[in-house]
């Protein structure tokens, strides 16, 4: 039983990392090297992975997908380390509209123009973004924005989600302290005054079973008593 | 439309996050009052002294500012995603 209890958890906590881990920003420390558009057929198993048609437009089962090519600063530990490295990435920028994700972008035009200005120079940028690379599913992480750094060694502070883990954390408290109010307040009365309710039928029960067996004797045929 | 469903499912979840708050909120004064009370009278009090004492210190409290306040949780929300499409669409 405690076995099966620790392997849940660890289930939730994979399950509440990764869809952390997919869907809040992170910073890459990159060169954009050019910008492009290619056409997108998505199947059943990518489709998730994309955001809906740009915010003003319809949605179509083919459609143009903006993509921005890099060159990476590799990195350990979620960014936070720099490497001596350098891969490829590639962003897709696409709308995320007004649900989900929840960056409200509408600005993807935008910030493909931005790139391609990138990609004249050779300045690095630090580009946030959310979502994974996923060779094999053809899957892109979103870009969100970009900005101009000095190097690739600065130290990027994740603010966002520095203080997202803190809300999180005083939420599920909060949830916690009142669902012990809901218990103590709301529940327990009931169930105490249940179990007094259960009591007493079983008192009465017994009560009427000592009766009963009181009457029974009565019938039982007496001690028989030695003859004189 | 994205934006109409937006304001619809998130008043509908805001109104259940705002309910749970202020249920709790009064849950919690309540008790508090309950405990203030048998503090100070710890044989009882007179006859009903406790009920007018709680009616009293929970009429106080609804008429106090802290019950507006839950009010924030539609505001903080919707301050918090004008603040996001702010700065995400401005570059």
């Amino acid at each position: 039983m405690r076995r099966i209890k620790t392997i849940v958890r660890v289930i939730a906590l994979l399950v509440f990392g990764l869809f952390f881990h997919y869907v809040l920003p992170q910073h890459d420390i990159v060169k954009v090297t050019s910008t492009e558009i290619i056409r997108t057929d998505f199947s059943a198993l990518n489709r998730i992975f994309y955001a809906q048609a740009d915010s003003g437009a319809t949605e179509q089962p083919t459609r143009d997908l903006r993509l921005i090519n890099t060159q990476k600063q590799d990195t350990f530990l979620l960014g936070f380390i720099p490497r001596d490295s350098n891969g490829v990435m590639v962003y897709r920028n696409e709308d995320t509209g007004w649900i989900w994700p929840p960056y409200f972008k509408f600005d993807s035009a935008d910030l493909q123009a931005e790139a391609a200005n990138l990609a004249r120079g050779d300045e690095w940028v630090v580009v946030t973004h959310y979502g994974w690379r996923i060779r094999w599913a053809s899957v892109y992480p979103n870009a969100v924005g970009v900005r101009t750094v000095s190097g690739p060694d600065v130290t990027i502070i994740p603010w966002f989600n520095i203080f997202f883990f803190i809300f999180l954390m005083a939420g599920l408290l909060f949830v916690r302290a009142m669902w012990r109010q809901f218990r103590e307040r709301s529940v327990d009365p009931l169930l105490d005054a249940a179990g007094d309710q259960i009591d007493e039928v079983q008192a009465g029960v017994a009560e009427r079973k000592g009766r009963m067996s009181r009457w029974m004797d009565t019938w039982r045929s007496k001690k028989k008593t030695p003859p004189q | 439309m994205g934006f109409i469903k937006l304001v619809i499912f998130g008043f509908i979840g805001l109104t259940v996050i705002y309910f749970s708050i202020a249920i709790y909120s009064r849950s919690v004064r309540k008790e508090r009052l309950e405990d203030e009370f048998d503090e100070k009278f710890p044989e009882g009090g007179a006859e009903g002294a406790r009920d007018t004492f709680i009616a009293e210190g929970m009429h106080a409290y609804n008429t106090s500012i802290r019950p507006k306040l839950i009010g924030l949780v539609y505001v903080v929300p919707t301050v918090v995603i004008a603040v996001i499409v702010y700065t995400i669409n401005t570059n």
